[in-house]
């Protein structure tokens, strides 16, 4: 006789041979030549640069973290909700209960939102732009006579786009 | 008070010492871990991997006993893991700024 | 109870009060709230034992003695910060506030009646230390010192846990009185489940109090935080650490004490020796102090470890003796050490002291009282400290034990004399260093309590 996890084990063997089997006869039957263009990875002709494995911009990491910090700070709302509704409770103590829990939970998440607002005032929560800098070049020539030139064909450029 | 349902008969089905079992093979696992590997990242996931394998303990033993307040230590034991691993990364981090490494081999400054 | 509420709100006031442009009343309203935690603390003197939060947490004059001593070294310790006026990257609010939340974590190490509190206090008190080692962020030393703390530290914490889990799993509660029921109960047969659990919250406990063999972060983590920082470290966790396992061995283990006395005898030995005669070799004070911390938990042990009546009496002495003393000692590293900086760095060597007598009597003296009290010489603090762990041990007839622990006090007297004899024998060339008025009075109030303890304990056992 077997147990519930005995025919779940069966499930995933025979699924694991079935997966097998069908893998394998479509290997014996399709033909192999392989090119180029059929082993690039994206066949619509994109070129991948580069490797995947590239670090995140430590931008992503404050953020990350503080939603970290306040998602699993949520667990304790689950053993709350479960006897907040409680019609028993409610009901003992002439709909108080519903009152005090509800007070209790305000007071939890007002400490959470102290937290969250300190790191919002902090200025944690700003997407800092890049800043791109502006190449600085030491030429003879002054930036003047370069923007007296830029300002003479403006209009051109301008008409061309 | 709301009493304790008594334990389900799929729970009884697989014995109390399979879970110890595998949860302190984990948590040797874990402590083997920190002993042995450099990666400062790879150390704290060994930490997880321990505090983790209490968790598992301890629902097993909750449920066994139908006492709730293992399952509550373990709410705690994750919003705590959760703090550590905040001010953890932020070590990490902090490190990795100044160091451009995060190989607990090249943090040799203090010594005597 | 009430300083507990009272801190986590007040921390969270201290943080907020840093968006103000004047800085410089953090330290006054953090001095403040101090003072209003400690008044707080005294409004049960007289209530006797109070049970909290469904007896979660245990009030009785033991606890509020214990968060006396605390809050006291912290008042010192923040007022010795000078508002971190002198430190431009210094995030004074964020400090003080993490301060302020580590003791609340060390209240509830003190007072916890259910080892859920345990875990918390050990956590808040640990996850804020860690914060503040790292805390001088461009500083390699304390990048180092933090990550070694974390790491340890978390390590410590699933051991501990793991201990935990057993001890649930074989009492079924996590509550003191629980488990000391099972314990009572089952004393002819042993469970090895609660064996095994007591163990591992042991070694997770002794980590964090740096006992050996799980004291090798220690002098690495003293030495790279901040100076200010490791004072806080080295009293006030030390004091909430032996706290904790007072209540914990006391309350719920007595019944066993045939099984762990012998375990906590070797390390205690092993402590002693460790931490005395490796504080021989240091060149650095602050090195040396880490090590000494490590042997005045080895005294702290074996009062523990002898658990007689006077323990607890002997645990809050030497609690109370050893921070006032490491508090004097720190105080008077970290203007000297700042004077003499070497390539921007604090000289915290020895030869920093040289000469220290001649141009700075003041800084001297509180030197040398503290270093007196820690090597336990007689008409001050430390002198009683020791005297009440022997004679507790004495009435166990750990008659081995204190051979060593005598013979340890005498290396002690070497490596402590070297700095004394540093400031007073050798020559060196300090100029007078200046100190803030309020500075000064915090040293020499620590030391006259020192002196005071020394020439009267019986005043402290009155107050009680």
């Amino acid at each position: 006789m077997l147990t519930d996890f005995g025919i779940l084990l069966l499930f995933i063997l025979a699924g694991l041979g079935l997966l097998g089997l069908i893998l394998g006869i479509g290997r014996l039957l399709r033909p192999d030549r392989p090119n180029p263009e059929k082993n690039a990875t994206y066949e619509s002709g994109e070129e991948p640069v580069g490797n995947a494995n590239v670090q995140f911009n430590v931008r992503f990491y404050v953020v990350a973290l503080l939603f970290v910090l306040f998602e699993i700070e949520l667990i304790f709302l689950f053993p709350w909700a479960v006897v907040f509704g409680n019609e028993d409770l409610i009901q003992q103590t002439d709909g108080r209960w519903g009152w005090f829990a509800l007070a209790e939970m305000t007071v939890f998440v007002g400490m959470l939102i102290l937290g969250l607002a300190y790191a919002w005032v902090k200025g944690y929560l700003d997407w800092v732009r890049p800043k791109p800098a502006i190449p600085a070049t030491e030429s003879p020539v002054p930036a003047a006579l370069y923007e007296a030139i830029n300002k003479k064909y403006e209009s051109k450029t301008v008409n061309k786009t | 008070m709301i009493q304790p349902p008594a334990i389900p008969e799929i729970i009884q089905l697989i014995p109390l010492k399979s879970y110890l079992i595998l949860s302190t093979a984990l948590f040797v696992i874990g402590i083997i871990g920190v002993l042995t590997r450099r990666n400062a990242i790879v150390i704290f996931m060994s930490v997880e991997l321990m505090l983790n394998s209490v968790n598992l303990l301890l629902i097993a033993f909750s449920s066994y006993r139908s006492d709730p307040t293992g399952q509550v230590f373990v709410f705690f034991i994750m919003a705590v893991a959760a703090a550590e691993v905040a001010v953890g990364l932020a070590i990490i981090v902090m490190i990795y700024r100044n160091t451009r490494t995060i190989d607990i081999n090249f943090l040799k400054k203090l010594k005597g | 109870m009430y300083p507990i509420v009272l801190l986590s709100v007040l921390g969270i006031v201290v943080l907020y009060l840093g968006f103000l442009k004047s800085k410089s009343i953090l330290l006054p309203a953090t001095l403040l709230f101090l003072v209003v935690a400690m008044i707080g603390n005294f409004f049960e003197w007289n209530d006797g034992e109070l049970l909290y939060f469904k007896g979660m947490f245990a009030v009785n004059k033991l606890t509020l003695t214990f968060n006396a001593i605390v809050l006291f070294s912290a008042f010192m310790i923040v007022a010795m910060t000078q508002g971190f006026q002198d430190n431009e990257e210094a995030q004074p609010a964020e400090y003080f506030a993490l301060m302020l939340f580590s003791l609340v974590g060390a209240f509830m190490m003190i007072g916890f009646e259910n080892l859920i509190m345990l875990f918390l206090g050990v956590e808040i008190l640990s996850v804020a230390m860690y914060v503040l080692t790292g805390s001088d962020k461009r500083n390699l030393r304390s990048n180092e010192a933090a990550l070694k703390y974390f790491l340890m530290g978390a390590f410590a914490t699933g051991i501990m846990l793991f201990g935990i889990a057993l001890l649930y799993g074989a009492s079924g509660s996590f509550s003191l009185n629980g488990i000391e029921s099972f314990v009572t109960l089952n004393q002819r047969s042993p469970s090895y489940l609660l064996y095994a659990g007591l163990l591992l919250v042991l070694i997770g406990m002794l980590f964090k109090v740096s006992a050996a063999p799980f004291h090798f972060w220690t002098p690495d983590v003293y030495d790279g935080a901040p100076s200010i920082f490791t004072a806080f470290m080295a009293t006030i966790v030390k004091t909430a650490g032996f706290a904790a396992l007072f209540r914990l061995l006391s309350h719920s283990f007595s019944g066993i004490y045939d099984f762990w006395w012998p375990t906590l005898s070797i390390l205690t030995v092993l402590t002693l020796l460790v931490g005395n005669i490796i504080a021989v070799y240091q060149d650095s004070f602050k090195r040396m102090l880490a090590y000494s911390s490590i042997s005045h938990a080895g005294y702290l042990l074996i009062a523990l470890t002898s658990m007689t009546k006077q323990t607890e009496n002997a645990i809050l002495f030497y609690s109370m003796a050893y921070s006032f003393a490491t508090i004097c000692a720190f105080g008077v590293l970290i203007p000297v050490a700042r004077e003499k900086s070497l390539e921007g760095r604090p000289n915290e060597s020895y030869e920093a002291f040289n000469g220290l007598a001649k141009n700075n009597p003041l800084l001297a003296f509180v030197l040398t009282v503290s270093m007196l009290s820690l090597a336990g010489i007689p008409l001050t603090a430390g002198f009683w400290g020791k005297f009440f762990v022997f004679s507790s041990a004495v009435e166990r007839e750990l008659v081995w034990m204190i051979i060593v622990a005598v013979l340890m006090s005498a290396v002690g007297i070497y490596y402590y004399f070297r700095v004394i004899m540093a400031a007073y024998m050798k020559e060196g060339d300090t100029a007078t260093i200046r100190i803030a008025p309020f500075y000064k009075i915090v040293l020499i109030a620590a030391t006259l309590l020192t002196i005071l303890f020394g020439l009267a304990p019986g005043l402290f056992e009155a107050a009680m």
